[in-house]
């Protein structure tokens, strides 16, 4: 049954013409599952706003999403899909920005900026999702993450207010998104729940940095072994081992302080075998010669120089560090077959989905922003926990391994582990989520880090009462209350 | 009005009605209209300070944090009305940390460059600092300030070096901000290896984005931490002189964008001189003369590994950008060497500040802004200077290239005898109508002083009212330093 | 078994939304990024494949509720294969199979669309979806061609229902039929006698009339003793080459595309394209003689209880790997004076040209819309004509060209192989 009335249906289809609205039951299963009261196409800032103040004139609550992977929607929501506002609003080589509407793929603004000798932070969801989505990925040593990127920002509040912040309200320029005074940046972030800023990011500025690698990758064969004609100039990538976590953390750091890394991701080597493999048999394989290959934990780096004695002096340096931390390249990785499809996956693709979902359809993870080291302990715990599950045949065999990075240049960090498994196998559900549950539990505990996705009356008292500032900020912005809690905006 | 009795039971003796104190903070130097505050207090700790707020609160009181010495510039620290309390932190001087290997430093608000350099020197590690702070100046009073740094290339986001903050609300409420947000105590993240750190978070929000820039009218901060980078085993710093400013603007793009080099920055003639002068005025009038009008600074440094050969690689990259440009680095420039002006601009000022040094006095006009505009937007200036009487070539000017490249900070400054009723009105002119003529011509005041906040902010209803929205949730009796930034 | 059969692979959908573009390392800007005509046109994610994986696997496990907007994106999608290109990039599973499926039960169901009913109706009384006018073998007339009912010869030309009936394409019929003269190659039709090969009737989801036809028509094909069949129509080289395959009639017949075949002679020097043909041409890979003209491959085993989504024996996909991008191209090339210039997207990741999956019945609008998305995209390689190998994307590019008023010129291979020889 229609949860709108046809009058309120007919207001919202008067914003965005009728082939850009449903309420089609049968359409719903490809949302979510979620019965939402419409599904709406926006293509604009206005008719975002106008959107907006429908709901808030009917009380109806809204989400909006980007290419939309995941997400929780609460049934009767009016669910915004950006998926048309698609455009690339401005690239500014000179002052490093681009500006972009939601639905501008990582993809296609890396590829216009490769075009330029430019790059930026592509997130660990891959380049299938969209650019202005805050977060971490495989570049952060070079492009930073989370939510350091975003520069100026125009915001449909949930009252379908246009804000647009820093000096984009005051200069109609996008290059800052901090003042006059205080910084709005504060709130305006697209994350996990809970706590997704409420509105709609409409176009959002963000950083891009630059990239020293070619115009666009040398990709030959087919899908799905693409491979590079040959490995560009002045470029490089390895994966070491270590003998001991301690060993590859030491090496990870003098990186970082060294400057050298373009790219250093703490791929274990189930995730190596994972992205150079076409299937998930031909992984299998790869896994268990690569778990023979290593000699411990590791990582995978893209050395980049800018010209050749750039690279020369970075490789140099790389080669000593390893060699210091008793580090081993993985011979697999030296082939340049497997150096070049690295190289893009780690790129232009931001990896993610062979190492993920391929080979039971569902992963479940603890991801852990900031300090690398401090993390590591603890993921070395959460590692261990894996492998009963692993013996009991409930999880995708990695080893018992977590990765992480370092982020610019590992001042900051980023550590992420997960269970792989098929969701439709109950005992295997159970188990992860007991498994995810007691880790960020012990993370807790033990003085680690808190994850913000778990309950707030636990958490939130134990960080300053965040919680508390960050409902009244809610209720302060979104007065009416038609915004959801959940989703990310992806 | 507080009875004094109900302060000294909150900091003991530290409190303040002396005339003379009083008078000292009901001014500065700029021409924010004086206005007298009540008491200066001297809270030592955290405590303390949530127990000046809760008071403040109770009784309806302006609240003035102050962190930094005198002399004062922007009005910010003036008491916006009356019967307002200074809050000075400058009892609260402690140096809480230095790490080496996680490049990260907390402290007190009282503690100056001057006292955190040292200490982080000794550990090999540096801060990212402003341009010649002065020797009063807290690390923390302008870290809030959102100061441009020196470091453009280390400046990953505008908020940097900020790391975490601890503050305590406008409402009474003691809060960390970040990575020290918890759990645990900041001694109990110690415990197992953890630092404050990571900016972002608890939760969504960032929240020390909304301290920061905020002139105190959002909470008081009673610690900071901030991210520092490594000492340098090796530096050779250079300057590249030029009349024509595009040329330089675009190396200067070019060396930040490919992180090649540390300090950097853009200075006219009068402002180096003014930085390096040593016997004034005659040194300084010589020096001004003889430098080219633009003179962009840079540092090529190298670290553990091979530095020499970093270096040497980085300068003939540098090289090439350069002939294609037709520019020249130089190890010196007239009387001032490179390396002199980096271990210089590595410290806070000497007595005098600079910017008192010719003059006496000086107001800043100070704006955000980007390549595209920026040379225009200097010609506006300069025609805004001439039509008020005031010589441009008296005029300091300094570029600051700003989050990796992505902006410009930059700087007039307006050097006027504070003795002198004539010079002094023209330049109050020319501030204001340099404000009016430059925020015409795309300049974003990001950083609201003084009497021309109004006009600034007025230009952008939308993200007034909400931060209003935001103000009334961490301080809701508006007892933070009312009259400041839109509050 | 039916959908059935995929419930496995529906649920393996993380909806990454890959399958709304082309692979991610050939994204090229955010021009020509897109690979689905249906979720482009749009927009609802219902649209993509993997939004119709979606839907499939809920109204499996909760009962199929057909409305006119589900129909709509059912009968809107012209199973072009490439959301299963770009989800096969990093995933084990079906999605193209699925999507067909769900329309074969939609048919089945009675919720048909009323131009495709009218379309397989006419297959049905006529033997041809096209309203045809005069005889399938008109075209033939005076090329004194061998008759493979009567004669024995190596191979078989398959004209295929438009070269066969439609004017303008008749001439592609043609020009194959004088340059495999020319190259004294061994070849016979069937005119009259020749049939639908069904291939459409697949797509627009009505499998037995497909199956009636491949069963009558391989019987016939048989009866002539050709060991080899040769067509210029890509969904007929996707017909006898793959489906034929995959219900087990082809058997040992050699399928060959008329690109294939002339790439061989022109390496072989039975061929010799001399004279020059001074254009600039860029090339369109027909759907189903690139991606899904892979050879089909024959596998049954059971998924291995545990925590992957993996089969004993190991299942093979269909990832669009193996397609014929290559013979067109060679044969382009070899052509003296042309220059060819590449598109973004080509071969396994190339654009539908539109015509497929009974859209260009079910709604010429969106059909053309497609075409012309494709035009502008050779319009952009500065290509003075499209180049294609199927009269079908032919057919299509010309109506978009003559409604953009482009000055683009539409050729079939064969034209510009004629010319060289």
């Amino acid at each position: 049954m229609a949860i709108l009335s046809r009058d309120v249906y007919k207001e919202f289809e008067d914003v965005v013409g009728p082939e850009n609205i449903t309420d089609d039951p049968a359409l719903m299963p490809s949302y979510f599952n979620t019965e939402h009261a419409a599904i709406v196409l926006p293509g604009s800032t206005k008719e975002v706003q106008a959107l907006v103040k429908l709901c808030n004139k009917h009380k109806l609550r809204f989400r909006a999403i980007c290419t939309g992977w995941t997400g929780m929607f609460p049934r009767g929501i009016v669910l915004f899909d950006l998926r048309r506002m698609n455009r690339i609003i401005e690239i500014n080589e000179k002052n490093m920005y681009a500006v972009v509407e939601p639905y501008v793929i990582s993809a296609e603004l890396q590829a216009e900026c490769m075009k330029r000798g430019l790059n930026f932070c592509i997130k660990g969801a891959g380049s299938n999702c969209t650019a202005l989505l805050r977060g971490h990925g495989h570049m952060d040593q070079t492009t930073s993450g989370d939510d350091r990127n975003h520069l100026a920002i125009e915001w449909v509040t949930p009252e379908g207010e246009i804000v647009r912040t820093g000096s984009l309200g005051s200069s109609d320029e996008w290059f800052c998104g901090d003042g006059p005074g205080p910084s709005l940046r504060a709130i305006l972030t697209s994350a996990v729940p809970p706590g997704v800023t409420p509105g709609v990011f409409t176009k959002a500025a963000i950083k891009l940095y630059h990239w020293p690698g070619p115009t666009k990758f040398p990709v030959v064969g087919h899908s799905p072994r693409y491979t590079l004609s040959h490995i560009p100039p002045n470029m490089m990538a390895r994966y070491y081992s270590f003998p001991s976590v301690e060993k590859m953390w030491q090496a990870e750091i003098r990186i970082g302080e060294a400057e050298i890394a373009y790219e250093l991701m703490g791929f274990n080597a189930a995730m190596v075998a994972a992205n150079i493999t076409t299937c998930n048999e031909e992984d299998e394989a790869m896994f268990k010669r690569l778990s023979r290959e290593v000699q411990g934990p590791g990582f995978f780096i893209i050395i980049a120089g800018n010209s050749a004695d750039d690279f020369a002096y970075k490789k140099k340096v790389l080669e000593n560090i390893v060699a210091e931390a008793g580090g081993k390249s993985l011979k697999t990785v030296e082939d340049p077959e497997i150096e070049g499809i690295l190289l893009c996956q780690c790129i232009r693709i931001s990896a993610s989905i062979r190492e993920t979902f391929r080979p039971g359809g569902a992963f479940n993870s603890i991801p852990i922003m900031g300090q690398r080291d401090l993390t590591i302990k603890w993921a070395i715990g959460a590692g261990e926990a894996k492998k009963p599950l692993i013996e009991k045949g409930l999880i995708v065999d990695d080893g018992g391994a977590f990765f992480g990075w370092g982020v610019e240049h590992g001042h900051l960090g980023k550590t992420e582990i997960f269970c792989k498994y098929d969701p439709s196998n109950t005992e295997a559900k159970k188990a992860v989520e007991q498994w995810q549950k007691e880790q960020t539990a012990r993370a807790f505990k033990e003085r680690y880090f808190a994850l913000t996705m778990g309950d707030q009356t636990e958490i939130g008292p134990a960080l300053s009462n965040y919680h508390i500032w960050w409902q009244k900020t809610v209720k302060a912005i979104d007065p009416n209350s038609v915004t959801t809690e959940s989703g990310p905006l992806v | 009005m507080i009875a004094k009795e109900r302060l000294v039971k909150i900091v003991g003796k530290h409190v303040s009605d002396d005339p003379a104190v009083l008078e000292e903070y009901s001014r500065d130097i700029s021409f924010v209209h004086p206005i007298k505050p009540t008491y200066v207090v001297y809270p030592a700790s955290m405590a303390e300070v949530k127990e000046i707020v809760k008071l403040a609160n109770e009784t309806q009181t302006p609240l003035v944090p102050v962190s930094s010495g005198p002399p004062h510039f922007r009005g910010d620290t003036v008491p916006g009305t009356g019967g307002a309390i200074i809050v000075n932190m400058s009892r609260m001087k402690k140096i809480i940390n230095v790490d080496r290997p996680r490049r990260v430093a907390m402290v007190e608000p009282g503690v100056t460059f001057g006292e955190l350099v040292a200490a982080a020197t000794r550990e090999g590690i540096r801060l990212n600092m402003p341009l010649l702070p002065r020797k009063t100046k807290t690390v923390v009073g302008s870290l809030l300030e959102r100061e441009p740094v020196v470091m453009p290339k280390y400046q990953w986001d505008i908020s940097d070096p900020v790391a975490c903050l601890e503050v305590v609300f406008g409402n009474g409420e003691d809060f960390r901000t970040g990575q020290a947000a918890g759990p645990g105590t900041v001694e109990e993240q110690w415990a197992v290896g953890g630092v404050q750190k990571a900016p972002y978070g608890p939760g969504t929000a960032s929240w020390h984005r909304l301290i920061q820039g905020s002139q105190g009218t959002i909470g008081i901060v009673t610690w900071a931490s901030m991210r520092c980078e490594l000492l340098p085993s090796l530096e050779e710093p250079f300057f590249v002189g030029g009349s024509e400013l595009a040329p330089i603007l675009d190396l200067t793009a070019w060396l930040i964008r490919l992180r090649m080099v540390n300090e950097c920055f853009i200075l006219n003639n009068v402002a180096l001189a003014a930085i390096c002068a040593q016997k004034w005025p005659k040194d300084y009038a010589s020096l001004k003369q003889s430098l080219p009008p633009w003179v962009l600074f840079y540092n090529v440094a190298g670290y553990e590994y091979f530095p020499e050969e970093r270096v040497k690689s980085y300068i003939k990259d540098i090289t090439a950008i350069n002939q294609r440009l037709g520019l020249d680095a130089v190890q010196a420039l007239s009387t001032v060497s490179a390396i002199d002006f980096l271990r210089m601009v590595q410290k806070p000022c000497d007595d005098p500040y600079w910017k008192l040094r010719y003059k006496g006095a000086f107001e800043d006009v100070l704006f955000l802004t980007i390549n595209d505009k920026i040379e225009s937007q200097i010609a506006a200036m300069q025609e805004v200077a001439t039509r008020a009487g005031y010589p441009t070539t008296d005029m300091g000017i300094y570029i600051q290239p700003i989050v990796q490249g992505t902006g410009l900070h930059c700087e007039f400054n307006l050097f006027y005898d504070p003795d002198d009723p004539v010079e002094k009105n023209c330049v109050k002119a020319l501030a204001d109508a340099a404000v009016k003529e430059l925020l015409a011509r795309g300049a974003f005041f990001s950083r609201p002083y003084g009497d021309n906040a109004a006009l600034i902010l007025n230009r952008d209803a939308a993200t007034v009212n909400m931060l209003k929205r935001l103000k009334n949730i961490f301080d809701p009796k508006y007892i933070m330093n009312p009259g400041k930034v839109c509050f | 078994m039916g959908l059935e059969q995929y419930q496995g692979d529906m649920n393996m959908c993380c909806r990454c939304s890959c399958c709304k573009f082309i692979p991610m390392q050939k994204v090229m800007g955010p021009q020509f990024s897109y690979a689905c005509p249906s979720i482009a046109k749009y927009n609802f994610h219902a649209y993509s494949g993997g939004g119709r994986l979606n839907i499939a696997s809920a109204m499996l496990k909760n009962g199929f509720n057909y409305t006119d907007k589900l129909l709509h994106v059912v009968y809107n999608c012209q199973l072009c294969g490439a959301c299963q290109v770009s989800c096969n990039y990093a995933m084990d599973m079906e999605v193209l199979e699925p999507i067909t499926e769900f329309r074969f039960k939609c048919v089945e169901d009675g919720k048909t669309s009323p131009a495709l009913d009218k379309a397989v109706a006419r297959l049905r009384k006529t033997g041809s979806m096209l309203e045809a006018s005069g005889r399938r073998g008109d075209w033939a007339k005076d090329l004194n061609l061998k008759d493979a009912t009567k004669e024995k010869v190596d191979i078989l030309y398959h004209a295929g229902c438009l070269s066969s009936y439609d004017k303008d394409a008749q001439k592609l019929a043609k020009t194959t039929a004088q340059v495999l003269q020319k190259a004294g190659v061994n070849f016979g039709i069937l005119g009259d006698a020749e049939m639908c090969c069904g291939s459409r009737a697949y797509q627009m989801g009505y499998r037995d009339d497909f199956l009636k036809q491949a069963e009558k028509y391989m019987a016939l094909i048989r009866k002539t003793g050709a060991r080899t069949l040769v067509t210029g129509c890509a969904d007929g080289y996707h017909a006898f080459k793959v489906l034929y395959d995959k219900f087990n009639f082809k058997k040992d017949l050699e399928v060959l595309h008329t690109s294939e075949l002339f790439a061989r002679l022109i390496k072989e020097g039975k061929l010799k394209p001399r004279r020059k043909v001074n254009l600039a041409v860029t090339y369109h890979d027909p759907c189903r003689l690139g991606r899904l003209g892979e050879p089909y491959i024959h596998w049954q085993g059971k998924k291995i209880p545990g925590d992957k989504f993996v089969f004993d024996p190991p299942k093979p996909y269909r990832r669009g790997t193996n397609g014929v991008y290559y013979p067109p191209r060679d044969v382009i090339k070899s052509l003296p004076g042309i220059k060819f210039t590449e598109m973004t997207r080509i071969m396994e990741y190339s654009w539908c040209c539109g015509a497929g999956g009974g859209v260009n019945e079910s709604n010429p609008e969106f059909s053309i819309w497609a075409a012309k998305e494709r035009v502008r995209e050779a319009i952009a390689t500065g290509a003075e004509a499209i180049v294609s190998t199927c009269p079908w994307c032919e057919q299509n590019f010309s109506t978009a060209i003559k409604e953009m008023n482009s000055s683009l010129k539409v050729y079939d291979i064969v034209e510009l192989v004629a010319r060289a020889i």
